[in-house]
């Protein structure tokens, strides 16, 4: 598993304490506000995995002051999230998962490469108990661009967070 | 109340639990490698079981099975028996009934945890519990971490150490103990024209899913999905706690998951 600070940002060095940082509530005295806190996980896709990612994204809306509710909903998306993808996930894919923390809310972006196309369907039970956990689910699927014939599946969600004075 | 506890097993016993005084000071005296010290043991432990079988019965009808509760007792006269000492001038069941009792309270307090968690994290977890519902019912919504450790006087941190406490739950436990009765009062049951399946493409798979959950867990799950009621809002209509109705939703969802892959597969749940 490799944590890493910053979107995007590759390196393969383990560093727990950066993500701590990442991890500091949208509040924190001296942040630049225009940069979002994020926090980027890998592991392989396998359901053994959901705990780790269950457990970032309870840690980031905690520390964000999310009321208990929204928390514990966080949790259960996330599990819903990444249980949906792996069951899509070709054999030793891996499940990313890029956790934002804004001064309003927290929004997740999870993906895994797929050997189908079609992408998580919106219909289902699954998709009702994510869309009354979420403020806002979002699929989508890409060609991942080598010469494999895989695709990218992704599933993007966000959830307001109330501030109450 | 333990002594009152002594008094009443020794009546019940008609006083018999005296005549076994004189087998403690011989207990004392032989060399545990001596055969005699395990006949003692063995009689003195048997012939107090009524009392262990007394504790066990007090403790009955909250949550756990009496034979687990007999179990448990037996072992803390086990314990009594093997640490009890005559010389000092107490009689036994003054020494064995708080031990018995310490013994299933510890029960209750551990069985809980699927992992084993400090009680002071435990303790940590049901006072933030029952912050939340006080503060749920002061602020007509749920508390966030920062309130929480207001109403407590205790650091983010700490209450961050209670909520993740949480995880380590098994469901059947105190949290129960506490909030549940036997007969949950459900009011109207959840019939089928409530669970508004009708756009739900693969409602014939969980339907009868839905019927196998139990009238509570069926009752949660339609109450936060299918009426977009909070956790909160939930735990204060059912009589549980916030964190009682977090862990019965993640469950019943991740059966429902379970069932639903391995029953219909995932061409035909998903696809």
């Amino acid at each position: 598993m490799r944590l890493e600070r910053g979107v995007g940002v590759s390196t393969s060095r383990p560093d727990w304490s950066q993500s701590e940082v990442a991890a500091e509530p949208a509040t924190a005295a001296g942040e630049p506000v225009d940069e979002p806190r994020s926090v980027e996980v890998r592991v392989a896709a396998e359901p053994a995995q959901l705990s780790v990612m269950r457990a970032v994204v309870g840690d980031l809306a905690m520390r964000a002051d999310f009321d208990v509710d929204s928390i514990a909903d966080l949790r259960l998306a996330v599990d819903e999230v990444c249980s949906s993808l792996v069951r899509l996930a070709t054999a030793s894919a891996s499940l990313v998962c890029r956790f934002r923390t804004e001064d309003d809310g927290l929004s997740l972006q999870a993906e895994v490469t797929s050997k189908d196309p079609s992408g998580p369907r919106t219909g289902t039970f699954s998709w009702r108990v994510l869309s009354a956990l979420a403020d806002s689910v979002a699929p989508s699927v890409e060609s991942a661009g080598d010469d494999t014939g895989t695709y990218v599946v992704r599933i993007d969600l966000r959830k307001g967070r109330t501030v109450h004075e | 109340m333990t002594s009152a506890d002594s008094e009443h097993a020794a009546h019940h016993r008609g006083q018999s639990y005296e005549e076994l005084a004189p087998l403690f000071a011989e207990l004392a005296g032989v060399s545990r490698q001596d055969p005699r010290y395990e006949e003692l043991r063995d009689k003195l432990v048997t012939e107090h079981l009524p009392v262990a079988q007394h504790i066990a019965r007090r403790f009955s009808h909250r949550g756990e099975p009496q034979e687990d509760l007999t179990q448990v007792a037996t072992l803390g006269l086990i314990n009594a028996v093997d640490r009890f000492d005559p010389e000092r001038g107490v009689d036994f069941l003054s020494y064995a009934v708080p031990t018995i009792m310490g013994e299933v309270r510890r029960h209750f307090r551990d069985t809980g945890w699927a992992v084993r968690v400090p009680r002071r994290l435990q303790e940590r977890h049901l006072s933030v519990s029952s912050a939340i519902s006080t503060l749920s019912q002061e602020l007509g919504r749920a508390p966030s971490p920062s309130e929480i450790a207001k109403h407590l006087g205790i650091t983010r941190n700490q209450v961050y150490e209670g909520l993740e406490a949480s995880n380590a739950y098994r469901s059947s436990s105190l949290d129960e103990l506490l909030t549940d009765t036997d007969e949950i009062p459900l009011g109207d049951a959840i019939g089928e024209h409530d669970l508004e399946l009708g756009e739900v493409e693969n409602r014939e798979a969980i339907r009868p899913l839905l019927a196998e959950l139990g009238e509570r867990e069926r009752r949660i799950v339609v109450l936060r999905f299918f009426r977009s009621m909070t956790q909160t809002q939930i735990a204060e209509q059912i009589g549980i706690s916030q964190m009682h109705v977090s862990r019965l939703l993640s469950r019943t969802l991740a059966w429902l998951r379970n069932r639903l892959e391995t029953d219909v597969g995932p061409e035909t749940n998903e696809r």
